[in-house]
């Protein structure tokens, strides 16, 4: 070859295609990008970060974090659960308490076959009606069709060859302890047909979604990061070496799932979080003794300083005087707070949280 | 298209000898070559202290400015830049003067270009360490010492590519396409990334994205490619023999410059999915190109291998590089995808490319160009430092590439599985492997020694021999 200029622009070619795939492409299918509203709420995820987390983002920048922590939590795969949540009513409800006595016990029989027939590990027993009940003409009819229907059940499990178990749980017991996970980490398809099963029968049943992964399972972050979660940082810091735990979630991370083991005695709020992250901050042995983590203690003044807002000093653990976290350390903190995988998006839902079990009624 | 480097018969009457070539050359590429050797001497031993800090938290603790998270991109930057391609630089030059029959252009303007170029890249260290690092792997200097280093990167280039139009010797030997290609390669990405990074600044995890495709295509494509010029000089030089099967050379260069700029992305998380499986399928298809390269460079050398090991002593550091590009080529699509993802696999390759791949390579073509320029003898004076160079260099490749390797496959088994202790196997699990690498980056550091004090004796004779008889 004798020509620089075809060994040029060939070069150039070469760069062109690989600069048109993996910097133009990204930038024309992310680069509009926006913070997804939050349903119900005139918030927006995510939100931008207030001044004192927007330093700290400066300094997280500035001492290297990055270069151990990622901020990027990884999911495997997406499964699916349904949920009863409630047992409705329909023509086979019938309630277990006396009229009149104020009180009602529903139980939906419609709703134990479809539940037995979901799940064939468990058994179905017999429902007790109080004698006097059985004075009324519909909790009689009721009860008809459900023996009928048991012994449609029977016939239907002899030929599937289904033997339930006569001792342990029972769908009854299920049905009573709502809300009931009825499954876990199963196809869309079986969780769907289970779903629609109990809603016919009358019940509320819903559809949930199950993040798997070993990040998740860790506690690292609710779903897994996706691009929408960094549309507010500049410079992006997502970390590609994990010498320490994934901070994508740090800010909403239950207690126990910090890389030392760290619970709280009473409730876990913002301010006792602060005060964990300043200590590790500090002096990350002081809470995890195996930790590599550097401390930062550079960020602290042991000394008052003479500046009018010194803050208040920072309690630490074992016989150590209190120290004065300067402007840096509060900033750094508040950014590690604003950390956050919590909110659902279209394209990385969260799991519903269950609603707790509705208060007995007296 | 040559088949052999250019014969003496086919340059033209006004080609300029050998030695006014190399008197061209002395200034600007043996204080290139002297500064490469510092900054690799200087950041190896930042890499070391950087190191100790992962198992033995308590080392240097208490100041902002040697934290493990400054300490370590300054040791980076100050190998990629301040070694690694400034070495580049000085072998491109001396490549392009000789293989092109040619003097240099401004020797002197080129010489005071790299000491810009380093004096950019000191300033950039500092920054890093003061806590002005932009946060993007490969990318850290800031703006303050990243535009001067454009700057001094665009007069060393621009001499190095009119030089090459001045060529006596107008036949392009496969050298010169690969130091012309990265030559032209570099300040592309470089403006690209620091513009849409630093300059208007991207949105969100396109940042990300272009931070990773810069770092993939400095290491795959340009520190590759000067790395393929000096295999692709030294290899038939050292073995007498004319380059074997030139058709499969340039089928693959073509095809790394194809495939390459495509590698590099496939350990990103928080991206849509087609960009780590676009990346990941490159990774594997760029085998073809370097598995085409070497088997070229191997049918030259077949049979003459084991001689020429004994007998030259460039060859012996060609050889590693050679195997370590194969190496680090098989691993990385192999395991480069999502199970290595966010350990030491991915410090290991970015080391042995830097350190192993162009550091050996570089090294041995420096024990060849070094003592050309000074006492024009074949050999620098001491076989013994040139032995130390190359064995220490070998061992702290090796040590750093395997030790951070297997810290990887540690931390990988350990991320896979939600029931294995996070702190106990990823974090202090992996201290042993880690010391090894900090004993690799002193062997490193010493193999940079050895070569300046080499480097030295050679300049001191060179010296004598000019000014001594006048006295």
């Amino acid at each position: 070859m004798r020509y620089g200029p075809i060994i040029g622009a060939g070069a150039l070619f070469s760069l062109a295609c690989s600069w048109a795939a993996l910097v133009m492409a990204p930038q024309l299918q992310l680069g509009a990008l926006a913070p997804a509203p939050i349903p119900n709420t005139s918030d927006v995820h995510p939100a931008l970060r207030p001044g004192l987390a927007a330093q700290g983002a400066e300094v997280y920048r500035s001492l290297g974090c990055y270069q151990c922590h990622t901020r990027q939590v990884r999911q495997d795969a997406l499964l699916f659960g349904a949920r009863l949540n409630d047992v409705g009513s329909n023509a086979n409800t019938i309630n277990l308490e006396l009229p009149g006595s104020g009180k009602t016990n529903l139980v939906n029989l419609d709703l134990l076959i479809a539940l037995a027939k979901a799940r064939p590990d468990l058994g179905i027993a017999k429902v007790t009606v109080p004698p006097p009940l059985l004075a009324d003409t519909n909790v009689v009819a009721a009860l008809g069709q459900f023996t009928a229907n048991l012994t449609l059940l029977k016939h239907a499990d002899d030929k599937l060859d289904v033997v339930r178990p006569t001792s342990g749980p029972t769908v009854n017991d299920v049905v009573g302890n709502r809300p009931a996970e009825i499954f876990v980490k199963v196809a869309p398809e079986t969780a769907e047909s289970v779903v629609k099963l109990l809603t016919d029968s009358g019940a509320k049943a819903e559809l949930v979604i199950c993040n798997l992964g070993p990040d998740i399972e860790r506690g690292w972050g609710a779903r897994r990061s996706v691009a929408r979660d960094f549309v507010n940082d500049t410079p992006v810091l997502l970390g590609s070496l994990r010498v320490g735990p994934d901070l994508a979630s740090i800010g909403m991370r239950a207690p126990e799932k910090f890389a030392a083991p760290w619970k709280f005695a009473g409730t876990n709020t913002a301010a006792e979080v602060e005060h964990h992250l300043l200590v590790h901050l500090y002096n990350p042995r002081l809470l995890a003794p195996a930790s590599t983590c550097p401390s930062a203690a550079y960020l602290f003044d042991k000394q008052k300083p003479e500046v009018r807002f010194a803050g208040e000093p920072l309690a630490l653990p074992g016989k150590d005087a209190p120290v004065f976290p300067k402007h840096n350390a509060r900033a750094l903190v508040a950014y590690l707070l604003t950390q956050r995988t919590d909110v659902g998006l279209l394209e990385a839902p969260t799991p519903a949280v269950a609603k707790a079990a509705a208060p007995a009624k007296p | 298209m040559t088949t052999a480097q250019p014969s003496s018969q086919t340059a033209c009457a006004a080609a300029p000898s050998v030695a006014e070539v190399e008197a061209s050359c002395r200034l600007p590429v043996l204080f290139l070559a002297f500064s490469g050797a510092a900054w690799l001497c200087a950041g190896a031993v930042l890499a070391l202290l950087a190191s100790v800090q992962l198992y033995q938290p308590a080392f240097m603790e208490g100041c902002a400015w040697v934290t493990y998270g400054r300490l370590r991109p300054a040791a980076v930057n100050a190998l990629t830049y301040g070694f690694a391609l400034q070495t580049a630089f000085a072998l491109a030059l001396w490549l392009i003067a000789r293989l092109g029959r040619v003097e240099l252009v401004a020797p002197l303007g080129l010489t005071i270009a790299a000491k810009f170029w380093n004096i950019a890249v000191t300033v950039g260290v500092f920054g890093i360490l003061a806590g002005d690092a932009t946060g993007f792997d490969l990318l850290e200097f800031p703006l303050y010492a990243a535009l001067p280093l454009f700057a001094s990167y665009a007069c060393i280039a621009a001499w190095a590519l009119v030089t090459l139009h001045r060529r006596t010797e107008r036949e392009l030997y496969v050298s010169l396409w690969f130091v012309l290609a990265a030559l032209l390669w570099f300040p592309w990405i470089l403006s690209t990334a620091q513009g849409l990074l630093l300059g208007w600044q991207v949105p969100g995890v396109v940042q990300a994205i272009v931070a990773g495709w810069f770092g993939n295509n400095l290491l795959q494509i340009v520190l590759t490619s000067f790395t393929l010029a000096v295999l692709f000089y030294f290899v038939p030089k050292a073995v007498k023999r004319p380059l074997a099967n030139p058709g499969l050379v340039s089928a693959g260069f073509w095809l790394l410059l194809l495939i390459g700029g495509w590698c590099g992305l496939s350990q990103l998380a928080a991206v849509p999915a087609w960009i780590p499986s676009v990346s990941g399928a490159a990774n594997v298809l760029v085998i073809v190109p370097v598995l085409a390269l070497l088997v070229s460079l191997w049918q030259t050398a077949d049979g003459k291998i084991a001689e020429s090991w004994k007998s030259n002593a460039t060859f012996r550091f060609l050889l590693v590089a050679a195997i370590l590009l194969l190496g680090v080529t098989l691993c990385t699509a192999v395991f480069g995808g999502h199970y290595t993802q966010f350990t030491f696999f991915a410090t290991a390759r970015t080391d042995i490319v830097l350190l192993g791949v162009f550091g050996l390579a570089a090294l041995g073509a420096l024990h060849y160009i070094v003592p050309r320029l000074t006492t024009g003898e074949d050999e620098l004076p001491s076989e013994g430092l040139s032995d130390l160079a190359f064995w220490a260099a070998l061992f702290g490749v090796l040590a750093v590439g395997i030790g951070f390797s297997l810290a990887g496959f540690k931390q990988a088994a350990v991320g896979a599985s939600a029931e294995s202790k996070f702190l106990e196997g990823a974090v202090t699990g992996v201290a042993s492997n880690l010391k090894l690498v900090t004993v690799g980056y002193g062997a490193m550091a010493v193999a940079a020694l050895a070569f300046l004090v080499n480097f030295g004796l050679a300049a001191r004779r060179c010296c004598l021999d000019c000014c001594g008889g006048a006295r």
